[in-house]
């Protein structure tokens, strides 16, 4: 069996660094790139395969300016074998449902297909830093009509064929069994990304990188480019740096650097000079008749999921939009919610108290697990019986695969991981008419730094919502609405991956929310088994603090901590008002669910730990010199400007 | 290739700084000429050519015409000529300028210059004579067969800092040669070895150092022209520390400044950094800074040790050239003419091993004899003894100067020895001397707009090290080093490091113990140098890991 492995890969600007001091921003490593962290690790995932496969051939496939050659070369340094380049100028402005047909198209002109007689693995990096839409892998599968993991963080092969994939879900992870050809989306813990070798560089020196255009691979420009995407940017703008410059301790021992926290403290964090958001352009708007183009569209779907036999927290998030949608479209217009799983009518209640209109229910045994597959077939089936115009997700990493996979089936472009969904206009310069509603979805991009604006005009237009960006809605006790059941016709193929092993992690019995003060430990605080983390929570608590203390992922997996206690993308996103992370570098995915608190003090042993970017405060210090300080402190009546409550 | 994991060249040259550079360039253009098709192979450790240079620099341009006879001139990168060159003495607050040059360091007819961008454009003209260049990988073994050199391997990467292999793990590749020429900079840890092993010092003095610390400042417009050049004597030096500072003026409102101090000082706290930044604050250096910003900050060891310190330069199957050969010029200060100048004449007797296919040392000898006939020698010989003389301080060594002037060079006391600056820190109860501390006790609050602390200043040479990897400074004896130097000497290296690398925690029950944060490491190689007692090793990190200077 002579197996391929396919790698997809991404050239980015690298993610510029920020300065520590108090001038902001330095770009020193302008015009300088890199391959897609993510996608990095992808290229690990297939050098590991290699190791069980030693006859496989390795290739890697990009798609974008003749520049990426550069990232292509450094593939192979690393060990790969083929480089392909999809580069053509009419894929100027693909959105990423062209992206990912446009690669599908590449793949299967070099005879890469769902019936392909010799096996394949197609990887792939969970997100690019550029566009964090997580969306091309998905895309790309359903494009070949192949089975797909995302957020996958190891990939193994069981010798019988198929691929054995750890996938992070939130609050735990699930072993899936896949058979080959499959789509592997590998997010950036896993393995790190090895160095390239001399001899892979020289061998990289002499290997051409094979060029295509779209003719070659006879893909059509109606689909492609500007004019082939479903979505447009209708707008970008910066996002000024949400927190002011860090506050760094100084001293020369835990003594006097953590007088220098509580002295800076006392006096406040940076403020950050709100500039006003520049003048709008006030471009006269031209007198174009306005033109409705739903074509009957009506109404918002979005899709409940189910963990542990409830409804998912960010899951009734989303209600909160979808009924503010709903309101600014007016006209009667309903929110239906689609409920999937085994035995779950009585799930239905508590989305009619939150909001739902209808809750259309499909139960059927085999859908107690989410499965991308048969999930995303039976929502297309639904949408397409129902044409809903707008249809809205939690941007959970099932949403996040499940929507751009039904995006493809449905013609639709999805926008990831919004903060801001509303309904507006556009101005159709092009057609001469204002196009009127239409959905603005906004999503914080390049690496949180611009804000932009994406509209579709393909129905439904779909977009997926961060979770802990919107609140739960005001229950309302007793309301109730129609339930209706849907059966789907679901083809045995949509069953081939197997979930071998779920393990999550029970979600309540800690409760991060409603804590005033978080000590979160990471990877740098295991030496001790987080001791001291918990016992500078504990000694908060003792001054009638409300504290709790929580821990990045590395902890849960190392088992030093339940997984109700994780923050970060895949575990909850908290907001205190003070916010104390130890040992905690700040990855990007941990960040995303603490980077709302009040206050945040970083403290950690490299200067370089991106989180002191992202905090108020920091000390640059062994946490067991500085815990052990900072609690004699708290003893002694430091609580970190938290009122203790007085019983 | 018989090996998946191997690679041969006729030629290897492990460093891509002005010698390895002109070592490939000049014998790719020897080759050429003779019609003969050979393998060049330059291996860099930085993460691109010129992302571990550094240098003052005010370079003596005649040589680039040598080496690039076919180019116009005004294509090279340097950047202002010189056009206004003072040697001035300063104490804590004052200046006067000396009313003529000392001796051998008239800069008239050179340039400023940054040699890392010298270095990209001579990279540039080397690959286009079909040298093959890799930079990012960093060759930590010398291969050998039969006890002679046969090559060297990259470093092995993927593994964690306790040394095991991680699921990443990536052998490193051998480099077959039939040739090896080492051109590592100052302190090669290849080279060191080499020495060591071939016993290449033996007759010869030991090398000395000087560390030279710097910053480049953007300043607003008019502080200083472009082309304007001084070097500093006295302050914050007294009449023991052998040193001085410099300010270069470059164009587009760029300034460069520097401490060079000479590595045998007695103090054991002294901190050639937080000297650097009380330079600064001298009212003559600080009008060229004032309103301006700190751009970029680096450090360097350069060997001073002159002409009786130079090793025997080669051994069958390899070279040493450039500042890994210990050629550097004094009290001119310069090498990186003498670097090219050994790189054009290692690169013709490459091209006779070449052409005989011969590498014995019968052959390479003709390199060493080469170097007596050239500017080399004669930029040394006079000067052979003038570093040695300033080990007694300042006084007794402008004697020396004095005396070597008369006579040539030789002095009254004919050839000086030298001593290995480690030897000359003193414990921290033999030093008489008012320590570092004491001397600069008002300077030493920096107040991050003219002077900065190390972390901020080790920030801004944007210095990045992989956290999976073994620490790339080793402690060779740490029973030794606790009891010799932490209680004797007080830990001198958390004073000498130009980066932050060591640091000595003491805890609240006066436990003291070295930390060291090898990821802030700028390459200068001070602690292998300087450390008293069994001392510390400086290795090679991973490939493309150090500094990343842009303009040093």
């Amino acid at each position: 069996m002579a197996l391929t492995i396919i790698s997809l890969i991404k050239q980015v600007p690298l993610p510029t660094e920020m300065r520590m001091g108090d001038d902001g921003l330095m770009d020193r490593t302008k015009a300088k790139s890199i391959i897609n962290i993510d996608c990095q690790f992808g290229l690990e995932a297939g050098l590991q395969l290699k190791k069980q496969y030693p006859d496989a051939k390795l290739i890697v496939c990009s798609m974008g300016p003749q520049s990426f050659e550069v990232a292509l070369k450094t593939a192979i340094s690393m060990g790969y074998d083929e480089a392909y380049l999809l580069s053509d100028r009419k894929l100027g402005g693909s959105d990423t449902y062209a992206t990912g047909l446009a690669i599908a198209t590449m793949l299967k002109h070099l005879g890469f297909s769902k019936d392909s007689k010799e096996p394949f693995i197609v990887l792939a990096g969970r997100q690019t830093s550029d566009g964090d839409t997580a969306h091309v892998p998905s895309q790309v599968a359903e494009n070949l009509g192949i089975p797909q993991a995302t957020f996958v963080e190891t990939v193994k092969a069981d010798g019988e064929g198929n691929v054995i994939a750890k996938r992070i879900i939130e609050g735990g992870y699930q072993m899936m069994k896949l058979p080959m050809p499959c789509t592997i989306s590998l997010t950036p813990t896993g393995i790190p990304p090895r160095k390239p070798s001399l001899v892979g560089a020289i061998k990289a020196r002499s290997t051409k990188v094979t060029v295509f255009g779209i003719d070659d691979i006879g893909l059509g420009t109606e689909k492609i480019g500007l004019g082939g995407s479903p979505t447009i940017v209708a707008g970008v703008v910066n996002i000024v740096s949400e927190r002011a410059p860090i506050i760094m301790s100084e001293g020369h021992n835990e003594n006097t650097l953590v007088n220098s926290l509580v002295s800076n403290f006392g006096k406040g964090a940076n403020v950050l000079e709100k500039k006003e958001a520049a003048e709008k352009k006030t471009s006269e708007k031209p007198e174009f008749p306005l033109y409705d183009n739903r074509n009957g569209a009506k109404g918002i779907i979005t899709w409940a999921e189910v963990t542990n036999g409830s409804i998912s927290r960010p899951s009734i998030e989303l209600l909160t939009p979808a009924r503010h949608l709903a309101d600014q479209l007016g006209n009667d217009t309903k929110i239906m919610t689609v409920l999937i799983g085994k035995n779950i009518h009585s799930l239905t209640q508590t989305l009619f108290e939150h909001g739902s209109d209808e809750v259309i229910v499909v139960d059927d045994a085999r859908l107690e697990e989410y499965l991308v597959l048969p999930f995303s077939s039976i929502i297309a089936q639904i949408i397409k019986e129902r044409k809903p115009e707008i249809a809205l997700f939690a941007a959970t990493t099932a949403g996040r695969e499940l929507a751009p996979r039904i995006g493809v089936k449905t013609g639709s472009g999805v926008t990831a991981d919004c903060t801001g969904l509303e309904i507006g206009e556009y101005v159709n310069r092009k057609d001469k008419v204002i196009n009127k509603p239409i959905l603005h979805s906004r999503r914080p991009t390049y690496g949180e730094s611009k804000l932009a604006t994406i509209l579709g005009f393909v129905y439904p237009q779909i977009s997926t919502a961060r979770a802990g960006t919107f609140e739960v809605p005001a229950k309302v006790e007793g309301r109730s609405g129609i339930v209706s059941e849907f059966k789907p016709t679901i083809d045995k193929k949509e069953f081939s991956v197997e979930i071998l092993k779920t393990v999550r992690g029970e979600g309540n019995s800690v409760n991060l929310f409603d804590a005033d003060i978080i000590i979160a430990g990471g990877r740098g605080t295991t030496g001790d088994g987080l001791e001291l983390i918990k016992k500078l929570a504990e000694t908060l608590k003792e001054k009638g603090v409300k504290a709790e203390w929580a821990c990045s992922r590395v902890v849960v997996d190392e088992g030093f901590s339940e997984y109700a206690r994780q923050v970060g993308q895949t575990g909850k996103t908290v907001r205190p008002k003070v916010y104390v992370g130890v040992g905690i570098s700040g990855a990007i995915q941990h960040i995303a669910g603490m980077k709302e608190s009040e206050k945040i003090i970083a403290i950690d042993r490299n200067p370089k730990a991106s989180i002191f970017h992202f905090a108020d405060f920091g000390i640059v210090g062994e946490y067991q010199d500085i815990l052990p300080e900072l609690i004699e402190r708290v003893k002694g009546g430091f609580t970190f400007g938290i009122e203790p409550s007085k019983n | 290739m018989s090996n998946v994991n191997s690679v041969s060249t006729d030629i290897l040259i492990i460093g891509g700084g002005p010698s390895g550079l002109a070592t490939s360039i000049h014998l790719a253009d020897i080759l050429k000429q003779k019609g003969l098709n050979k393998r060049i192979l330059l291996i860099e450790k930085g993460s691109s050519i010129g992302s571990h240079i550094l240098s003052g620099a005010v370079i003596k341009p005649e040589v680039f015409k040598e080496l690039l006879p076919d180019v116009d001139f005004n294509e090279i990168p340097f950047n202002a000529k010189v056009a206004k060159d003072s040697t001035v003495m300063l104490s804590e607050n004052g200046s006067f300028k000396l009313p003529f040059h000392v001796p051998y360091m008239s800069n008239a007819g050179n340039y400023t210059a940054s040699l890392g961008q010298i270095c990209r454009y001579l990279a540039t003209k080397a690959e286009e004579k079909g040298v093959e260049i890799y930079a990012g990988f960093a060759v930590d073994e010398i291969l050998y067969k039969d006890g002679k050199v046969t090559g060297a391997k990259t470093k092995d990467t993927g593994i964690d800092h306790h040394g095991k292999q991680m699921e990443n793990f990536q052998q490193g590749s051998s480099i077959e040669a039939k040739l090896t020429i080492f051109a590592e900079g100052t302190r090669g840890s290849l080279a060191k070895q080499l020495i060591q092993k071939f016993d290449l010092e033996k007759d010869k003095n030991c090398q000395i150092y000087s560390l030279g610390v710097k910053e480049v400042w953007s300043v607003p417009e008019g502080n200083i022209q472009p082309g304007e050049v001084y070097h500093t004597m006295g302050y914050p030096l007294n009449l023991k520390e052998f040193g001085g500072g410099f300010v270069y003026g470059l164009n587009d409102n760029k300034v460069a400044v520097g401490l060079v101090v000479g590595l045998e000082y007695e103090d054991p706290t002294f901190d050639a950094h937080d000297a650097f930044q009380a330079w600064k604050t001298n009212p003559f250096i600080s009008k060229f800074l004032k309103g301006g910003k700190l751009v970029e900050y680096g450090a360097k060891t350069l060997p001073e040790g002159g002409y009786y310190s130079i090793p025997k330069l080669y051994t069958d199957n390899a070279l040493i050239v450039g500042d890994s050969a210990g050629l550097v010029a004094m009290p001119a200060l310069k090498g990186v003419h003498l670097a090219i100048t050994s790189g054009m004449l290692a690169a013709k007797t490459a091209a006779l091993a070449l052409a005989t296919d011969d590498y014995s040392e019968k052959v390479l000898a003709a390199y060493e004899l080469s170097i007596k006939d050239s500017l080399i020698y004669k930029d040394l010989y006079p000067v052979r003894n003038f570093r040695q003389g300033f080990s007694k301080g300042l006084i007794v060594g402008a004697l020396h100067f004095g005396t070597q002037l008369i006579t040539g060079g030789a002095g009254f006391c004919g050839r000086l020895k030298s001593h290995p600056d480690k030897d000359a820190t003193k414990t921290l109860a033999e030093f008489k001397g008012k320590p570092f501390k004491e001397r600069f006790k008002d300077k030493l609050e920096f107040d991050k707009v003219l002077t900065f602390d190390k972390v901020t200043d080790v920030y801004f040479s944007g210095v990045n090290h992989d956290e999976q990897q073994v620490a790339h400074v080793k402690i060779n004896n740490p029973e030794s080093f606790a009891a010799i130097n932490i209680k004797q000497y007080g830990a001198p290296c958390q004073f000498f490091c130009s980066s932050e690398v060591y640091e000595l925690h003491t805890d609240k029950n006066g436990h003291q113990e070295l930390r060291i944060h090898a990821e802030n490491c700028m390459h200068c190689k001070t602690c292998d140098i300087k450390t008293p007692g069994d001392g510390i090793t400086w290795s090679v990190p991973n490939g493309g890991n150090g500094p990343e200077f842009q303009n040093m």
